[in-house]
């Protein structure tokens, strides 16, 4: 699921994949804003056929943070 | 038309059996009409009347949506004074507001039932709780409102009436309390024409207690009888643009943004398909309009929507003047401009500052008479924004009168005017304009990507050479005359803005 994930960061920002790590955080390492957070996280919505509950939004800090959600929710 | 009540009622007659409002329900889309927006609009304001026997203060807290529009324009029509909150802020932060505006009605979203037993220790003044559902075990719910009540036609507020308290957000102390009459209202709806028609169709995403939104989204849709679509989160912006297909969209520059980057992206991948045809797909294929406010937007990204076939006007003003002040002009290119002052608008530059004089200027900040007389000097509205108007009363913004820097010669220099250009020459990735000893310095963060490769000694010659082309343009008072290359970020807001007040940092080039 990593793998998928840094292909949609791609969308958003300009980083080389390779350099997304799982520890990377999504504001501060790849330069998100917030609107492009939300409008990735309505992407991993549909993707993953999840919902993400916004106020939850804010423990997602990290990549790995959104694996571990996303894991969660899917069961 | 002088009041909302006018507003809406006219909205029904006009309009009656149109869409008004579309929102997701479940798994479909609910449809309410303009005649039916009225009737339950009607209803609000009869249960207040019959409850109360006079017009008092309300709040409504929640998401855009039938229910919330209902409740907060259903008050507003009956005389009383409507306060939106803003649905981010922390509970005990709203309880403060809802006391210092005198509120004695709150009307709440399912969403903000945890937070309402603060509300009831914290304020004493509110008395009736209303929660913006069909039905509920515990407080009134907005559905039984509109099953009791008649819709009697509200006896009408004067133009002079208050009919809202709007408390803006400030990055500094305490938020205002902006107080718009209908008048300031409707003057705001008047001041532009033929800018949508009954056949258009909306997607409302911004928050629905910032004016922008309110006047723009939902009162202008009211006038025009235009379709409103609820865009249900931020999450969801793409995925409603295609489900509503709009033709008008109100957003502001940091989404105009990422939605350019989301097609720019797919285009990547599709690199035979042009890319006004993917943003067509993108946009739900009939956006024709974008309005774009609340802050500076990028001119580069004005043309790159123009090559995918979208407009975009970009627009200025404030809630103390309902808000808009100028408004984009589609007939013609932009050129660095903010828009064209407004019908009715009077803009007079003093001493820099924009200063405005227009029927949509507040009456004041509620119970504060102190900062009100600040801001509104002998009839003028002082924004705190520096610029100047063309001879075809176009509004250029150059800075903040707050960032202002004043050098001992007496020479005021906006750093914001300054940026600009050094951003435009892709010189570093983060910069910022100061004064150091009374020397104007501009401090650079490089980042990696702009001199890859290059020695110190290059680099250095190369930004050298940019800031003297650049100088060259510029009156002597107006030159950089240090440069200071630092190793880190600079320190930014929660914004991500970057702060004015850190200390100096670099080496001296």
């Amino acid at each position: 699921m990593f793998e998928e994930l840094k292909e949609l960061i791609c969308n958003y920002v300009e980083v080389d994949a390779d350099k997304i790590t799982p520890d990377s955080k999504f504001i501060d390492d790849l330069g998100f804003n917030s609107f492009d957070f939300m409008s990735f996280l309505g992407e991993v919505e549909d993707k993953y056929g999840i919902h993400v509950n916004e106020e939850e939004i804010l423990d997602l800090s990290t990549v790995q943070d959104a694996v571990d959600y996303i894991g969660k929710l899917k069961g | 038309m002088k009041t909302l009540f006018e507003l809406v009622s006219n909205a029904k007659s006009k309009f009656g059996d149109r869409v008004f409002v579309k929102e997701k329900a479940g798994d479909g889309v609910s449809e309410k009409t303009f005649g039916q927006f009225c009737d339950d609009a009607y209803r609000v304001s009869a249960f207040l009347k019959d409850k109360f026997g006079k017009t008092i203060h309300t709040a409504t807290i929640g998401p855009t949506s039938y229910n919330y529009l209902v409740s907060h324009i259903g008050s507003m029509v009956g005389g009383n004074t409507g306060v939106p909150i803003d649905a981010l802020l922390a509970p005990a932060d709203i309880a403060e507001l809802l006391d210092r505006a005198d509120v004695e009605v709150l009307f709440y979203d399912k969403k903000f039932e945890a937070a309402v037993p603060v509300f009831k220790e914290k304020c004493p003044k509110i008395k009736e709780y209303v929660i913006m559902t069909d039905r509920s075990d515990g407080d009134t719910a907005l559905g039984d409102i509109l099953d009791k009540y008649r819709p009697e036609t509200p006896a009408a507020p004067k133009e002079s009436d208050l009919a809202a308290i709007l408390f803006t957000s400030g990055t500094t102390g305490k938020a205002k309390g902006v107080m718009l009459s209908h008048g300031n209202f409707m003057d705001n709806v008047m001041c532009c024409d033929n800018e949508s028609t009954p056949d258009d169709v909306l997607l409302t995403v911004l928050p629905i207690h910032h004016v922008y939104c309110f006047t723009c989204d939902i009162l202008l849709s009211l006038r025009y009888g235009t379709c409103v679509c609820v865009n249900d989160s931020l999450m969801k912006v793409a995925q409603n643009l295609k489900l509503f297909a709009p033709t008008i969209i109100l957003l502001v520059p940091m989404i105009v943004s990422t939605i350019y980057k989301q097609i720019k992206n797919v285009s990547k991948s599709m690199p035979l398909i042009p890319m006004k045809v993917i943003a067509k797909k993108a946009f739900g294929g009939r956006l024709k309009t974008m309005y774009s406010g609340g802050a500076y937007l990028n001119p580069e990204l004005i043309t790159a929507y123009e090559k995918m076939g979208i407009k975009i006007a970009q627009g200025y003003g404030m809630t103390e003047c309902s808000p808009r002040i100028t408004t984009g002009d589609l007939s013609r290119k932009s050129v660095g401009d903010v828009g064209t002052v407004v019908k009715g608008c009077e803009v007079r530059i003093v001493d820099g500052e924009i200063t405005v004089k227009s029927p949509s200027v507040m009456q004041g900040y509620y119970k504060d008479e102190a900062e009100t007389a600040k801001t509104i000097i002998d009839g003028w509205l002082y924004t705190g924004d520096l610029g100047y108007v063309d001879d075809q009363n176009r509004l250029f913004i150059t800075g903040r009168k707050k960032n202002l820097i004043i050098l001992s010669n007496g020479e005021n220099v906006s750093p914001e005017e300054l940026e600009n250009k050094f951003e435009a020459a892709s010189i570093a990735q983060e910069l910022m304009v100061y004064s150091e000893d009374e020397t104007l310095t501009l401090e650079l963060f490089l980042g990696k990507e702009l001199y890859k490769g290059k020695s110190d000694e290059k680099i250095h010659a190369e930004i050298k050479d940019k800031v003297k082309k650049i100088n060259k343009e510029l009156p002597s008072s107006k030159q950089i005359k240090r440069i200071r290359i630092r190793d880190v970020e600079f320190e930014k807001t929660t914004s991500r803005k970057i702060k004015r007040t850190q200390p100096v940092q670099g080496e001296v080039i």
